[in-house]
């Protein structure tokens, strides 16, 4: 479909920059605009200085209910519902800017930023098309990611019930002893 | 600190809450209202404020903000050193993000 009006290409190119940047793949951009696929690839060629990622998006809905991954998606769709449900912003604009506050909370703490705005955006979907939902834990009332077909009548989230391993990851491995061997040499 | 001072202090707060609020909402209304925890008529009101209503606001004996960490647990989550810092602090995000917004009833 040819685009008639300029000031809303405008507006869809603007929108569709700002989702490069945040880092969303080329499927992201397609259901969001519609500008051309050409276009769209031109544009992100323009932006990153790459080609865009050839292959499918990540759709494993196991993968929000990990322990670190549950953590981060269930900040991120809680900053969302926030804001569906208390300001003006709707849809894609609501995601993006939901996705910039939970960044910004990562970047705050030194965190690693383990949601992707793709996931970020395939984790609103799999809740509007109820694979995925949110329970309250049973002790901290905090609502969580969970699977739709699951029971959650007794939720104990990841962060109350800290399982023994979580987070203790090759790359934290090495952190620690990066850390421990800069005190040993000081 | 006798109770001059302290009223001193307080209105100085209120003031420099009324401000910046008033002004994380100019420049960005959707954040300002998440980062603040307000629903839609408070932002409304705030953000149409004018400088002379303000500052009879901030002229209060009372304090205008209060504590978004009003129960037990969350207390807890932000002041405990046990856990590592990062984790209770994601907790507490994600508590206070689902917590309603304050509103007028």
């Amino acid at each position: 479909m040819r685009n008639k009006s300029i000031l809303s290409e405008a507006k869809q190119i603007q929108l569709a920059s700002e989702l490069i940047r945040l880092g969303a793949r080329l499927q992201v951009l397609e259901a969001n605009s519609n500008l051309s696929r050409e276009r769209l690839v031109k544009l992100y060629k323009e932006i990153t200085g790459v080609s865009p990622p050839k292959g499918m998006l990540p759709f494993s809905e196991d993968w929000f209910t990990s322990w670190q991954p549950n953590m981060h998606s269930s900040l991120f769709i809680n900053i969302y519902h926030y804001l569906t449900a208390h300001t003006d912003v709707r849809g894609i604009d609501a995601m993006i800017k939901g996705y910039k506050l939970y960044l910004e909370h990562i970047e705050a703490s030194q965190l690693e930023r383990v949601l992707s705005l793709t996931r970020a955006w395939t984790l609103v979907r799999f809740v509007d098309s109820k694979i995925l939902c949110l329970a309250p834990c049973s002790k901290c009332k905090g609502d969580f990611v969970v699977h739709a077909l699951e029971l959650h009548s007794n939720h104990v989230c990841g962060l109350c019930n800290i399982p023994s391993r979580a987070g203790k990851t090759k790359k934290y491995a090495q952190v620690i002893a990066s850390n421990t061997q800069q005190l040993s040499a000081a | 600190m006798d109770a001059n001072q302290m009223l001193g202090e307080i209105r100085e707060i209120n003031l420099g809450y009324m401000l910046l609020s008033q002004q994380m909402l100019r420049e960005d209304r959707t954040a300002a209202m998440y980062r603040l925890g307000i629903g839609k008529d408070v932002a409304d009101i705030m953000e149409n404020l004018t400088s002379s209503q303000l500052l009879k606001m901030a002229a209060s004996n009372m304090l205008l903000c209060r504590f978004r960490f009003d129960d037990h647990l969350m207390a807890e989550m932000l002041t405990s050193h046990s856990r590592d810092r990062a984790v209770s602090q994601f907790h507490a995000a994600i508590l206070m993000a689902g917590q309603p917004a304050e509103a007028i009833v």
